[in-house]
């Protein structure tokens, strides 16, 4: 792993997103500028409404109207850029394939030979840990497989960056650390650059290189933390001093943040209160 | 304590005749009772009631001639060219509304005023540009099926989850992948009832057509018995056009899989 910036696989710069509301325009993302570097695992933490999920869509070319560039390993990004794959919040995996043919659904749409992709497919299944699952349809599996059948389906695509958004919020406390070994054990394996969107402190130390703080609305860049900790890791760090340490640290700057956010929300509901 | 209740179940005989068939059996042996009595009766005009029996002889006898199924045939094939364009067509169409909310704005309210117009009344038009044979009764049941489809299809493009429609362009599928890969089969089952319901007026469509003006077809044949009075041949027809549709309606729900519908 490189320290010089220039290094950077992914570079953001200068990015700023306005919605238009009923309410007059809302800064969503304030001028934010981050790299990632090869081989890195880079977290954006933020409360609630920060505009993480707007930079998630930024970066992954799923928003068209933003200000600022987004470099790919040298190449400005104009939509969804091959070296970036996205892992979804939402529950996304297609309810009429089956596991293998979920997870070979961007070999397929590359044109690549059946014989092949099935091959390919069984590989990241069994390294999601879903082995034997692989005729299981969806439905038939749990909001954790599901999720880990979403993560080997954007691992088959064999991006160079490993983009995340929240993708074990849904799930319970147990499965989304066990997840996150599992993830943090992929990445060590595939030496996967990854950027991971999150409002789990924990998670987001567990797992991280660098955490990039956000404010509460307009989303900024608050800090940037290096998190020093030994790998490979595994959820077992979370009972070490030094990640007691980082977890205060970065809840001290993000609960500043976290509750500007709810006074303004609580705020706006007052506001609201007496025509309503 | 599963076991139990199985075998006091297993324990009380079924009866041989469920009580249910047995009462749908009854109402249509009391029907043709009813039938036979009044063919009998001399209450109507001669052969306007004809007995059982000579309906069975005509019915018989449809079966035994080539010209039914040559005609069959003909209406079959009309039906499905119409299902095909006309189906076809409202896929095509459902998609491009379903996806584009500019189109839909513009151009659904139209789909809402023609799709319940009857549209027999465009018959004479169709006889205009397609002439007397099978070409207008095609083009009614294409115009027929057009519409329930169209529409099954753009309210089912819209409850597509849009998540689905995000991974899709996260992996880059280009228009062609999209609409094969991501809306078409989560639309299965809106498409699905779209083409049972658009089967369904495509076959009155056409039948209508033909019981109005044809050379050809079942529509034909059975206005054609009318029309010389022949009322077993008629309603021999008629019988044989009845098993046929509920045929039909049970192999289009089998092929859609209604049951796996059902199940989810």
């Amino acid at each position: 792993m490189s320290d010089t910036p220039n290094n950077a696989i992914l570079k953001a710069d200068h990015i700023n997103v306005r919605f238009e509301t009923a309410e007059g325009p809302v800064i969503a993302v304030d001028d934010v500028s981050f790299d990632v570097r090869p081989g890195e695992f880079l977290s954006v933490i933020g409360p609630s409404g920060c505009g993480k999920s707007t930079l998630f869509n930024v970066i992954g070319g799923l928003l068209g109207s933003y200000q600022g560039t987004v470099n790919v390993a040298g190449e400005t990004i104009n939509g969804p850029h091959q070296s970036i794959g996205m892992v979804f919040q939402e529950e996304s995996t297609f309810p009429w394939r089956t596991v293998t043919d979920n997870v070979a659904f961007p070999l397929e749409l590359t044109g690549m030979g059946k014989a092949q992709r099935i091959e390919k497919a069984k590989h990241f299944i069994g390294m999601v840990g879903l082995k034997g699952f692989e005729n299981r349809y969806p439905g038939e599996l749990s909001g954790g497989m599901r999720q880990r059948v979403s993560l080997a389906r954007t691992l088959a695509s064999e991006p160079k960056i490993l983009l995340m958004d929240e993708p074990f919020a849904a799930l319970d406390e147990q499965t989304r650390l066990l997840l996150g070994d599992k993830v943090l054990q992929i990445q060590q394996e595939l030496k996967q650059t990854t950027l991971l969107i999150t409002h789990n402190i924990t998670e987001a130390v567990q797992m991280s290189d660098r955490i990039l703080v956000m404010t509460y609305r307009p989303g900024k860049v608050k800090r940037i933390v290096d998190i020093d900790l030994p790998r490979p890791r595994t959820s077992e760090i979370v009972g070490s001093e030094a990640f007691g340490r980082y977890v205060a640290q970065i809840w001290a700057d993000l609960r500043e943040e976290a509750s500007r956010g709810m006074r303004e929300q609580e705020k706006h509901v007052m506001d609201e209160a007496p025509q309503g | 304590m599963a076991e139990t209740g199985r075998l006091t179940k297993v324990a009380t005989p079924a009866p041989a005749i469920a009580p249910v068939t047995l009462l749908r059996v009854a109402i249509i042996l009391a029907l043709l009772a009813i039938w036979e009595f009044l063919s009998h009766s001399g209450w109507l005009y001669r052969d306007v009631v004809p007995s059982l029996l000579a309906i069975g002889r005509a019915v018989v006898e449809l079966l035994t001639h080539g010209e039914y199924y040559f005609n069959l045939g003909v209406t079959a094939a009309e039906v499905g060219f119409a299902l095909l364009i006309g189906g076809g067509g409202g896929v095509i169409v459902g998609i491009v509304l379903g996806a584009n909310r500019f189109l839909a704005k513009a151009y659904e309210p139209y789909l809402y005023y023609l799709g319940p117009t009857p549209k027999i009344i465009f018959f004479p038009i169709m006889i205009m540009y397609f002439g007397v044979g099978p070409e207008s009764k095609v083009a009614l049941g294409t115009l027929s099926c057009f519409f329930p489809v169209a529409l099954s299809v753009t309210a089912g493009m819209r409850s597509i989850d849009s998540i689905l429609i995000r991974v899709g362009k996260s992996f880059r599928a280009n228009s062609w992948q999209m609409v094969t890969k991501i809306y078409l089969p989560a639309m299965r089952h809106p498409i699905i009832n779209g083409v049972r319901l658009g089967l369904g007026v495509a076959l009155i469509g056409v039948l209508l057509a033909e019981t109005k003006l044809s050379n050809k077809g079942i529509g034909f044949l059975i206005i054609q018995a009318y029309s010389i009075f022949d009322m077993p041949r008629m309603y021999a027809m008629l019988i044989v056009l009845f098993v046929l549709s509920i045929g039909a309606n049970a192999l289009v729900g089998r092929l859609g899989g209604l049951h796996t519908i059902r199940r989810i």
